[in-house]
């Protein structure tokens, strides 16, 4: 028992160091808890988990963090979990604290994507395996969405709503792009485009792309002042790289009194739960991208065991694929919002994830 | 127009002295009598702004006659609006010579968030615009603490602010503010009144009222006294502690207007949204003339500068542009009318 205790306190005294030293350079957004510590100095193998989450600005980042920490609790590791905050420095200096923790897994949501070489190089280095979420990298297990199939199936759903609503006779598809994020907004924002092409391939000519940036005080701004170059569109129909891009466009338009004749499906499904939905926004696919840790867990599994899997470090050769959630506005009313979710999947059985709790088509 | 907007001689020249002892030679100021000519650049930058904006108005409208359409005035009325509120925050900061407030983005959204967390609690509306606008208030009254207490640039301390501010902002929100959508605030602040957004109108009636004031009161007097000389200013009897305290707490009302604005016009934000409107703002201030060391400038001219602006990136869509070209115009522009302050203000040295 005092051996254990010692053991445990041994353990809890690295993690702390490790995110004492982080500290300096980063926001730690949580650090391996007394008990997991305590849990993992008992087991046969002390197995630790280390993340980088994305960014505290993203309540899906930090939830990525803390579902990660449950799980590894409940399977007896310890873990740590640190914030990149979106900068390169942040990210190599949390690396650099992972080798040092001497973490047996690494996960990263490195979205600076210049330095991941940088990181894969240090990591294959100290032997340490490491899983990626949503961003490719050589080397590292890819674990996240199908971009393609989000937008495509995204935009052929809106494309049954523009057939439905006007047969396909509409003034113009707006398409509010974000180039920063290179493939992620080619695959989806254009893979909506070429859904709802699919269905109404007489909308070819009938596109205009514009900066919006994924964020509505940039998309909001840049619609309203491409709808107002083009008073004789009436009906319209928006898509985007996420919810908030497309709720910019909408805006837009019922900011210009034109809001009787626009229809929007976004990506993320970050503005369609909840009270406060725009009425033209008619659905979004889903990613709950808070869940992606349970999607993880058999990966982890494996590599605690010392069998890690083959290599799957492309979208096109993914070990993990998360498959999209295609929900209509009607169907995302009964989808509890972020808080709940998470609260949820914190308690559920290992194994079970988001998609299988809420997502229409399971 | 231009009391207020001359050398700083004639700023102090309105100035009525607080102790009887400054009164005797050698502190006696002489009253200059406001003629056209001692006016001119505040004129002249009107008269220029006015007669660019209608170059552009004029230009793009014999290209694309439908530019001067109902659709167009609403999308500039839109951007306007917050664009403005925050411009007359820079330019009181200017005036008074604290050069500019960095803080905006973050006090705009905070003002923003008790908006829609009041809201959220079913607040009575009007309650919610004074928690808006003591929001803005209270985050002036922190900031001037700071700096007059101690003693730091006040850039410096509004950068500070704003970095904390926001990463605070960050952990409050986690995500996205969104706005209740069926409530009142949010109904009036898409709505449209005499062909224009309301939100227009508030910003309209602001730089009226604020460009009335500046001259008129003694604040206004103090604020343009301490930021063109601080030691005539002193030596005259005003308290520069006290003057820039009312600078701070104004300016930030007129900044939790904004946020207020901000709350009403869009559905959701999140804490990084608020720089979208600090450089339009910082750009609009000095464009109207708002001269960086402080001192002089004229909040009706703001409406020019901020008209002038909010139409460049609506004028280039019309011509197919993106958004990328969209940041090019505003840039030159600022490098241009910071380099005219630059001019200017050597001349007036000489």
């Amino acid at each position: 028992m005092a051996l254990t205790a010692l053991l445990g306190l041994g353990s809890l005294t690295a993690c702390g160091s490790s995110s004492g030293t982080s500290a300096t350079a980063t926001s730690v957004t949580t650090t391996a808890t007394a008990s997991s510590t305590t849990t993992a100095a008992t087991a046969s193998k002390p197995f630790k988990v280390c993340m980088g989450t994305g960014s505290a600005t993203f309540n899906w980042a930090i939830g990525q963090g803390q579902l990660l920490q449950s799980i590894a609790k409940k399977e007896g590791w310890s873990s740590v979990v640190l914030n990149n905050n979106a900068s390169a420095t942040t990210t190599l200096s949390n690396v650099s604290t992972f080798i040092l923790d001497k973490c047996n897994a690494v996960i990263e949501f490195s979205n600076v994507t210049s330095v991941n070489p940088i990181l894969a190089q240090k990591l294959a280095a100290a032997h340490i395996p490491t899983i990626t979420y949503d961003i490719a990298q050589a080397g590292w297990y890819f674990v996240g969405i199908d971009n393609l199939k989000a937008g495509i199936e995204g935009g052929k759903a809106l494309g049954a709503a523009i057939k439905q609503k006007w047969n396909c006779n509409i003034d113009q598809l707006l398409a509010a792009e974000n180039y920063k994020v290179g493939l992620v907004n080619t695959e989806r924002t254009d893979g909506m485009i070429t859904g709802v092409l699919d269905v109404c391939p007489n909308l070819k000519n009938s596109v205009t792309k514009f900066v919006g940036n994924g964020d509505i005080s940039s998309s909001l701004p840049a619609a309203r002042s491409v709808m107002a170059a083009h008073p004789t569109w009436t009906k319209m129909a928006a898509v985007g790289i996420n919810d908030d891009s497309v709720v910019g466009t909408l805006e837009a338009a019922q900011q210009l009194g034109r809001g009787q004749d626009i229809i929007g499906w976004g990506q993320g499904g970050d503005l369609i739960t909840g009270a406060n939905v725009n009425p033209d926004l008619i659905g979004s696919v889903f990613y709950f991208l808070e869940g992606y840790p349970e999607w993880t867990l058999p990966l982890l599994k494996d590599i605690a065991a010392g069998k890690p899997p083959a290599m799957g470090d492309s979208t096109t050769n993914p070990t993990v694929l998360i498959p999209p959630c295609l929900t209509t506005k009607a169907q995302a009313s009964s989808i509890p919002d972020f808080g709940t979710r998470l609260q949820k999947m914190m308690t559920v059985n290992p194994g079970t994830t988001e998609n299988s709790l809420y997502c229409p088509a399971g | 127009m231009g009391r207020h907007s001359s050398a700083n001689e004639s700023n102090l020249g309105v100035l009525e002295p607080t102790n009887p002892s400054l009164t005797t030679p050698p502190f006696t100021v002489k009253r200059k009598r406001v003629t056209l000519l001692s006016m001119p650049e505040h004129f002249q930058t009107a008269l220029v702004l006015l007669a660019v904006w209608a170059v552009l108005v004029g230009a793009t409208s014999l290209d694309k006659g439908y530019f001067l359409s109902g659709q167009t005035v609403i999308a500039v009325g839109f951007t306007m609006a917050l664009v403005g509120v925050v411009a007359v925050a820079e330019a009181l900061y200017g005036m008074s010579g604290a050069r500019l407030d960095l803080a905006i983005p973050a006090e705009l959204i905070f003002s923003a968030y008790v908006v829609t967390v009041l809201l959220a609690h079913r607040w009575n509306i009007f309650l919610v615009v004074v928690a808006a606008l003591v929001a803005g208030g209270t985050w002036g009254l922190i900031t001037g603490c700071i700096i007059v207490f101690g003693k730091v640039t006040p850039i410096i301390v509004t950068l500070a602010t704003n970095l904390m501010g926001v990463a605070i902002l960050e952990i409050a929100i986690k995500s996205e503010a969104t706005m209740p959508v069926k409530s009142g605030l949010a109904q009036w602040g898409q709505g449209i009144s005499g062909g224009l957004p309301n939100v227009f109108w508030v910003m309209a009636a602001l730089v009226a009222t604020s460009g009335f004031l500046l001259p008129r009161t003694r604040l206004g007097q103090h604020v343009i006294a301490v930021g063109g000389n601080p030691v005539a200013a002193k030596l005259r009897g005003v308290s520069l502690a006290r003057t820039r305290f009312g600078v701070f707490i104004v300016s930030g009302v007129v900044v939790g207007l904004g946020g207020l604005l901000l709350a009403a016009s869009v559905h959701s934000f999140v804490p990084a949204d608020g720089s979208t409107y600090l450089l339009p703002g910082i750009a609009a201030s000095l464009v109207a003339g708002v001269s960086l060391k402080g001192g002089t400038g004229n909040l009706w001219i703001l409406f020019l500068s901020i008209g002038f602006l909010s139409t460049v990136p609506v004028s280039m869509s019309f011509f197919g542009l993106s958004d990328i070209w969209q940041q090019v115009p505003p840039g030159a522009i600022l490098i241009v009318a910071v380099a005219i302050e630059g001019i200017r203000s050597r001349r007036a040295v000489r």
